[in-house]
Formats: C-alpha cells, structure tokens, sequence
C-alpha cells in the first residue's frame, strides 16, 4: 500500500473524550458503582450514559429505563448530576490547558487541543506529551480518557476511538493508509448514514478508498465539508479549532419531564409556562435579558418540535414571554398527541438594563415590571420557589412532576453541607458514600 | 524611523525624568523608570497597608487546596480517625492520586467502601491504621487501593 502522505504529524493535534463520562463521574465518586453496570438518565426516563459493564450488558444510549430494567436487572439507574459533570468537564479542560492554550471545548467530554510547536519547550515528543496528559487525566478524575493524536481533527477523532476504552492511539501521516483501510466510511465523523449511502453506491467502503478518489471527483460530487473531510483524511490539516472559551450563560435553558404523558393543551402550556417562569429566575438571578426564545414540545415517542420567537425587546420577565411564544405553541401542540416533557431555550441574552426612554410609556411599564418581580423574588427566596407564580402555570404546581415515582434529585443535591442551599454548592466535586 | 525623530523622543523622555544620559552618551534609566510606589500616608509612624501589599496575600482556596484539578470533598461519617481530631460531620478536602507518605492520612478504597486511615508504612510494609482504640490496623492481603490523600479538615461552626 503507499501512504498517503509522508509527513508524520505537520500539525499535532490531539483528540480527548472522556470513557462513558457520565456514567464514570458517578463510579469514580462512589466505590460502591465500581465493577456495575450504571446507568444516567433516570429523570428523562432514558439512558443519557451507561458504564462499559452496562454497555456490554446490552444497554444503549437513548434506551428506556423501561428496556434497561429488562436487559439488565442488576442495573444501577441514577438521575443525571449535571453539576458535577460539569465540574469534573471544566478540571479536564483546565488540565489540557496546563500544556496548550489552544483547546477547543468540543462537548461536556470531549476536546480538540493543538499541541504544534510544543515538542522543544516541553523537551518530549507529542506521543509523550499525550501520555501525560492522559495520565493526569486519569488520576486527577479518578476514571479513564482515550486520547488520539494525528495530523488534524478528522483523523485525531479516528485515532482516539481506536482503542476505547482508555486508549492512546497516535496516527502520523505516513501510516494512516493503514488505519483507514481497516475503518468502513461510515465510522468517520462528519459522514452520516446518507453520504455513506451515495458512497457506496460509487463503491467506496472503507475510508481509505474515499481518500483514494481523485480530489476533482470529490469536489464534484459533494459538498464542502466532506471535501474538507477527505482533505483530512488525506492527512492536510484545513477543519480549524476553536478555541473561544464557551460563555456559560450565553442562553439559559429549562426542560422538564412529567409522567404520565398529557394529550391536555392546558396542562402541557402550564408544563412550558412553569419552565418559563423557572428560566426567568435564573436569568433575573444574572442580570440578564433574552432577546429571543425557543420554545419546545416532547411528544411520548421523543419527537422534538420547536419554534424560536423573536421578542419586541430583551426581557427577564415571563408575562413578556408567555404573550409572544403563545400563537407558537398553538401551531405546536397537536391534538390526539400526548407529550413528555416541554422545554425552553432563552437567547441572545444582554445586560438586563431598562433605563432606555421611549415614546410609548415602555420604559414606566418596564419599571413596574422590574418593581413587581423584584418583591416575587424576595417572596421566594423567603418563603420557597413555589410561593407564587403565574396563572399560567398553575396545572403544574398542582401534581408532582412525576405522579408515582418520587425524586430524581441526584445525590448530591441531597447531601448538603452547613451552609449551602440547594441552589448554591460548593465547587468542589464530592466523594460520595459512607467513609469510615 | 529616523534618526532626527529618535532624538526627538528621547529628549521628550529626558525632559520627563524617565530616562537620563552617561558621560558616554549612552542612555540610562531615569529615577522616575522604577518609580517607588507610594504605601499610603505616614500618621502614626507606620505605612499603612496598600495595595501592594495585597499581592502578597492568598485566599483560603488557594491556601487549602493545591492541585486544585484533584481536589475533592468528602464528609466523614465514621469514628475511625476520632483520636486524629477528624469528627463525624467534617468535611475533608483530599487529593486524588497523591503519593502517600507515612503519617499521611488517606482516603483508601476497601471492599468497595471509603475508608479514612493513617498510612504507615515500615520497610516494604505497608498497612493502614485507625486513630480509635476501637479499630484494628488493617494489613492489605492484596493491592491497597489509595484513592487520594487528606489535605485539610474543615468544621464549619454556624
């Protein structure tokens, strides 16, 4: 076979992802975990992540908590801590930053570094830098990450899948014929079950035999990105990182499930008005105003479907919202169709500020508004989060958000220390269980 | 740039105290280059605390913990460690994957469970021990399994 490239690693560029992320955040705080199948998700009702003992079991992501139970009865099923993922996501950024500014936070458990250049000053080649980094990972979070390195990002997704779980894979340049003749061109990110149809309608089966074809072929027959695609398979390095740290708050986001499912328009807009209210908060909390908002059903067979609403102008306050997203979620909600859950996205948020004059008395009604809510959070935070609320949403506060099975707070939240309330915690990720 | 605005420049900053001329020719900085930053107003014969001073200071975080990446909570529930000071209801903050020493106290993982023990270690011995006349020392029949490392005890009085 001849390589397709001769250079080893003209850029260097590595590729982490955390091993069953979710579902090892809670072993590795929780010996007892250790060895079982674990299951997240518990309160959407599906697996949001399952350990490999799980994974081996049978269970697969999105799979009901229902079929879990059934597959794997040993099975432990824990509602999603995402305040702990989230902690222990941003401790394995920060260790990648110790050896490269250049990160790109792909997801919660997955990451892009570019570690170019970085050979002479760290006195180690980039196999080695790797290793590092992946012992650090390991020990400072207590579970496994699976690393890849190679000439670019496609490939470096290749390399650190090879070998998963806990994988360390390097695939320079001059051997990447090698592994890609071994990979179906399915498997390559950024290829999906409809681009590999038409590629294998032209013959092409493996990812080597796509990178083979002639550049003016590709170019012909696809897109842009896939060109891309087989630019970096060809070992070139042209999909870029971005490294712009992510803004926590650029939206807030509010989703809730509720069981039994509802074919009730009242109940379900109470559902979605309730999570308004709720993302209101948090916005308020922050000073923020959204300047668009998305809105969303979850029918019983998890189909999405939304619509995004522009508002007249940035706001925190949920009558505002509740106005202007009700004709979209009139065109929304279908009949005879029971729903899940509802969900609510606010965008485009800026500085909640209403010193803005203007000719139609907005800004006097602002100031109520501003008045109004400042006295709803004080109730609040004096009395409870339920104390008051809108009309809207009073079919909501009526039940349980889950009629039968109580809870899905995750533990953590359960576990407090002296002062800290269930709204504010230390940020310091727990160990969980008796220690003796 | 030219050598005329070069001149100019110079004469400017010597003209402003920031940079002074040799015997030579050559340039030198002035007094005003490493300015001595001012403490604040003498009253009572001591400088109060400026500023500057404050950069010398650390927060309790970074006082407790140092490899902030590694560093975990736990609440003790156990009396294992009672004679040590470590009381149910405190809160530890311990490092994970931080090589023990004798004396150290440790967090150790032992049938599944979290156990809060003094390492000791004797020759190519080692085994685990409990600050309670209560608990026996604990010889590892296998691998010990040192999850992290304790730091720092915190008992928060309301």
């Amino acid at each position: 076979m001849e390589p397709l490239t001769l250079h080893s690693f003209p850029r260097a560029i590595v590729h982490i992802d955390g091993d069953a992320f979710f579902a090892s955040c809670e072993q590795s705080r929780r010996p007892k975990l250790q060895g079982r199948p674990v299951v997240t998700g518990k309160e959407r009702g599906i697996a949001a992540s399952m350990s490999y003992e799980a994974k081996a079991r049978g269970v697969t992501r999105g799979m009901r908590i229902a079929d879990i139970r059934k597959v794997c009865p040993d099975a432990v099923i824990l509602p999603s801590d995402y305040e702990t993922y989230s902690l222990l996501s941003k401790r394995f950024f920060a260790i990648v930053r110790r050896y490269t500014p250049d990160v790109e936070e792909y997801s919660i458990d997955e990451c892009f570094c570019d570690l170019t250049g970085l050979r002479r000053p760290l006195r180690m080649s980039y196999l080695k830098i790797a290793e590092r980094m992946k012992k650090e990972l390991d020990t400072a979070l207590g579970f496994t990450f699976s690393v890849g390195l190679a000439p670019n990002k496609v490939v470096a997704k290749i390399a650190s899948k090879w070998a998963k779980p806990s994988g360390l894979t390097a695939i320079p340049g001059r051997e990447l014929h090698r592994y890609l003749a071994k990979l179906p061109v399915e498997k390559v990110w950024g290829i999906g079950p409809n681009t590999s149809a038409l590629l294998q309608k032209h013959g092409v089966h493996t990812a080597l035999e796509f990178a083979q074809r002639a550049e003016e072929w590709v170019q012909q027959h696809f897109t842009k990105p896939f060109y891309a695609i087989w630019q970096e398979l060809n070992g070139r390095f042209v999909i870029g990182l971005e490294t712009a740290p992510h803004d926590n708050y650029s939206s807030i986001q509010k989703f809730k499930t509720f069981t039994p499912a509802s074919f009730d328009q009242a109940f379900v807009f109470a559902q979605l008005a309730k999570n308004i209210e709720n993302a209101c908060v948090k916005a308020r909390r922050h000073h923020l105003a959204a300047q668009r908002v998305v809105v969303y059903l979850r029918t019983q067979t998890f189909q999405d479907f939304g619509r995004e609403v522009e508002l007249s102008g940035p706001t925190c306050f949920p009558n505002d919202i509740l106005k202007a997203i009700r004709p979209a979620f009139e065109t929304l909600f279908m009949a005879r169709t029971p729903y899940r859950a509802t969900g609510v996205i606010l965008l485009k948020l800026t500085e909640a500020y209403y010193g803005q004059l203007d000719l139609f008395g907005e800004a006097i009604r602002m100031q109520k508004m501003s008045n109004l809510y400042e006295c709803v959070d004080t109730l609040r935070a004096k009395y409870g989060k339920h104390t008051l609320f809108l009309g809207a949403s009073f079919l909501a506060h009526l039940e349980e958000q889950h009629a039968g099975e109580r809870g899905h707070v995750p533990d953590r939240t359960a576990q407090l220390l002296p002062g800290e309330t269930t709204r504010k915690r230390l940020g310091i990720p727990m160990f969980m269980g008796e220690v003796t | 740039m030219s050598k005329n605005a070069a001149y100019k420049l110079v004469t400017h900053l010597m003209d402003g105290g920031w940079i002074e001329k040799d015997a030579a020719g050559k340039l030198l900085p002035g007094p005003l280059f490493h300015a001595v930053p001012v403490l604040g107003t003498v009253t009572a014969g001591f400088p109060s605390p400026a500023e500057e001073e404050l950069a010398d200071t650390m927060s309790l975080d970074e006082y407790l913990i140092t490899n902030k990446e590694a560093t975990y909570i736990l609440k003790v529930n156990g009396e294992s460690m009672i004679e040590a000071g470590i009381l149910p209801g405190d809160m530890l903050l311990v490092e994970r994957g931080a090589e023990p020493r004798d004396g150290n106290i440790v967090i150790a993982q032992i049938d599944r469970e979290w156990t809060m023990k003094f390492f000791r270690r004797r020759g190519r011995q080692v085994f685990l021990e409990a600050a309670n006349k209560d608990f026996k020392p604990i010889h590892p029949q296998e691998e010990l399994k040192i999850a992290a490392v304790v730091r720092a005890v915190i008992r928060k009085y309301s």
